[in-house]
């Protein structure tokens, strides 16, 4: 069920609001715990790249299966305008995004006119394509290493210049890119962009009989989510302090699927957010008592994939309904809406 | 000018192999048009049982390395080729097991459930054999090389590419010549008229599976001595394999065949200008093809497309 077309959207909404409060605070207490705040650093990169892919995945129902392909170019694409054009830190997040971006708007005039599952193989004949050419590009991408000693360069807004190369600022420097992509997304997917995405998802002949270029909107989600994923890429460049092929791998690509489907990618606005967290504090949490983590979690998502797709949102919602039914009122069946409002 | 003709016979002989890998698959996804990733998993799972037969690793229990070591290698090396496809067999009915879930839902799901049984896969194994390559002995008689126009060859991958063309030929006598075959297909053209005709479908459904992973398994006995064993192996099988299938048509048996031995001369080919590069020659080839052929060289209609 959409939303109310007529009602205008809120740019930001009290779960905004709530959850960056929230992570603003997690500097203060995370080494508390036993964390560190690199792994801040490295859930809000994912998250980023998680909620650009669940335009895809989530909202338009594409499945991408080669989006590590626009992260890695992303993180390629801000080293080597570090290297060799400017050491400016936005210059190099621009170059990151545009990169990714032309090469997402490649890709993607080629596999607009699939559907379905040959819609997931073309994109994973792509992404094997950059993720190859990374490999054996020695001289472009450094092959199997990657480029390194990529400079965490200060943050330089005019008024003030903030130093990034500790993890705590570099944690709020993320933090506030990740507060930016929150309001642009939610507005977006909350525009008759979002919700033209939402019909093609839920049934492609019939939006486009209703009128609408399905081929058009196809190539702009597309190349809108692969540079968001080159944006988060271009962090996660200096987050690692290098860039690497491993990203592009069709491993990778498929965890951002895991990611995003585990969280309740399919069913609400936060879900990739969730996911990335759970994978990532698994990873860590998990991985400090058995190196078959992987194993375990890959468990996780057989069970997630066969009895609850919509994932831990999916079960928050379920809940939040029962709790409502045992309350006597009736219950609201809006996830979307629900889950960021 | 480069002599072309080695090249042209080892891209001959690559393309066999894919088509090996690719038979499971593509009888999966042909006959009941259901996307199985994880068979480069079971592929690679195949190799690691035929270790365990083979080269008396003692890994699970030292009573297996010893028990078959009492055997010349040639007998292990048979046993590896029958025991190895039964028991991924098993594991493969585990999977269609799993999937039935998802028959009735988007054909996304089954690609998703999948995906996260292939890295159970190679996680587990990862756990019991460790991350280490292992290398499978072959008996003398197919190991070793020939010299053939001054340039070795090896006798092995010829073997294995042999190997590859009679099982070619007697999975596609199964499925045309036998009811067995008969059955299947016209199950995967309209299951309901099967299912009233009588006929158990979960069970065929279960039998194809079974049929589709030990052939993984096999694929992944034979090429085990040519690309070696490590965790990683079945990534480097899967993709092939889905790339000749999406190139010759899903639901084509001849197409894929064909897609094989076009991509094996191919990279072949490739390979003697540029070795480095001649393996990203096969995506774009996918992609050329694709573009101009949504569904391939030889594909019909499928419901993996809406």
């Amino acid at each position: 069920m959409l939303p109310n077309p007529h009602a205008s959207p809120k740019l930001v909404t009290p779960a905004m609001i709530v959850t960056l409060m929230f992570l603003a605070t997690v500097p203060l207490w995370i080494e508390r715990i036993g964390l560190y705040p690199y792994l801040g650093v490295e859930i809000l990169i994912w998250s980023i790249y998680a909620l650009g892919f669940n335009l895809l995945l989530g909202y338009t129902g594409l499945p991408s299966f080669g989006h590590g392909a626009f992260f890695g170019v992303g993180a390629y694409a801000f080293g080597l305008t570090q290297f060799n054009i400017s050491t400016n830190l936005w210059i190099c997040i621009v170059a990151a995004i545009v990169g990714s971006m032309i090469v997402g708007a490649v890709v993607s005039l080629f596999i607009s006119h699939r559907r379905g599952i040959y819609y997931a193989f073309m994109t994973i004949a792509f992404g094997q394509v950059f993720w190859f050419i990374a490999v054996k590009a020695h001289k472009i991408t450094g092959g199997e290493d990657g480029l390194l000693k990529i400079a965490r360069m200060p943050a330089d807004i005019g008024v003030a210049r903030f130093d990034l190369s500790s993890n705590t600022s570099f944690y709020y420097f993320v933090l506030a890119c990740f507060a930016v992509m929150i309001v642009a997304l939610w507005r977006l997917v909350n525009s008759p962009f979002g919700r033209t995405l939402q019909a093609i998802k839920q049934n492609e002949t019939r939006a486009t009989f209703v009128g609408y270029d399905v081929w058009r909107f196809k190539v702009a989600v597309f190349t809108l989510s692969a540079a968001i994923s080159g944006f988060a890429g271009g962090l996660f460049a200096m987050a690692q302090t290098s860039a690497f092929p491993d990203v592009m791998s069709l491993h990778h690509s498929g965890y951002i699927v895991m990611m995003t489907l585990i969280g309740g990618g399919l069913v609400s606005f936060w879900g990739p957010v969730v996911g990335a967290a759970a994978y990532l504090l698994t990873r860590d949490i998990v991985g400090a008592y058995t190196t078959a983590w992987m194993f375990w979690f890959g468990m996780f998502f057989v069970l997630i994939v066969l009895f609850k797709p919509e994932g831990i949102a999916g079960i928050a919602i379920d809940l939040k309904a029962w709790w409502a039914r045992r309350r006597g009122a009736a219950p609201v069946v809006d996830p979307v809406k629900e889950t960021g409002g | 000018m480069i002599d072309l003709l080695p090249h042209i016979l080892n891209g001959i002989t690559l393309g066999l192999l894919f088509a090996l890998i690719a038979l499971g698959f593509m009888l999966i996804v042909g006959l009941m048009e259901q996307i199985n990733l994880a068979h480069g998993s079971l592929f690679a799972l195949g190799a690691y049982i035929a270790i365990v037969i083979v080269g008396g690793e003692t890994v699970l229990s030292p009573f297996f390395g010893d028990f078959f070591k009492l055997m010349p290698l040639a007998w292990r090396y048979v046993a590896a080729l029958l025991i190895a496809p039964l028991v991924v067999a098993i594991v493969g009915m585990g999977v269609e097991f799993l999937m039935r879930r998802t028959y009735a839902k988007d054909p996304l799901f089954g690609l998703l459930l999948t995906f996260g049984i292939a890295m159970v896969i190679e996680e587990g194994i990862r756990g019991v054999w460790g991350t280490r390559d292992y290398v499978l002995q072959v008996p003398s008689s197919i190991s070793g090389g020939f010299i053939f126009q001054d340039l070795i060859w090896s006798t092995y991958r010829f073997y294995a590419a042999g190997f590859a063309a009679v099982a070619i030929g007697l999975v596609w006598l199964v499925i045309e010549k036998t009811p067995y075959g008969a059955i299947i297909k016209a199950g995967a053209h309209d299951n309901e008229m099967v299912r009233a005709l009588g006929i158990n479908l979960s069970r065929l459904r279960l039998i194809v599976f079974a049929f589709g992973t030990s052939l993984a398994a096999l694929a992944g006995v034979i090429l085990a001595p040519i690309w070696g064993i490590r965790p990683h192996m079945g990534v480097d099988a899967v993709i092939p394999a889905f790339l000749v299938i999406v190139l010759g048509g899903i639901g084509s048996f001849w197409g894929a065949v064909i897609a094989s031995l076009l991509v094996g001369a191919l990279v072949g080919l490739t390979g003697a200008y540029a070795s480095e590069w001649s393996l990203l020659s096969m995506y774009l080839l996918l992609i050329a093809v694709t573009t101009v052929r949504a569904r391939g060289l030889f594909g019909k209609k499928s419901v993996l497309e809406v």
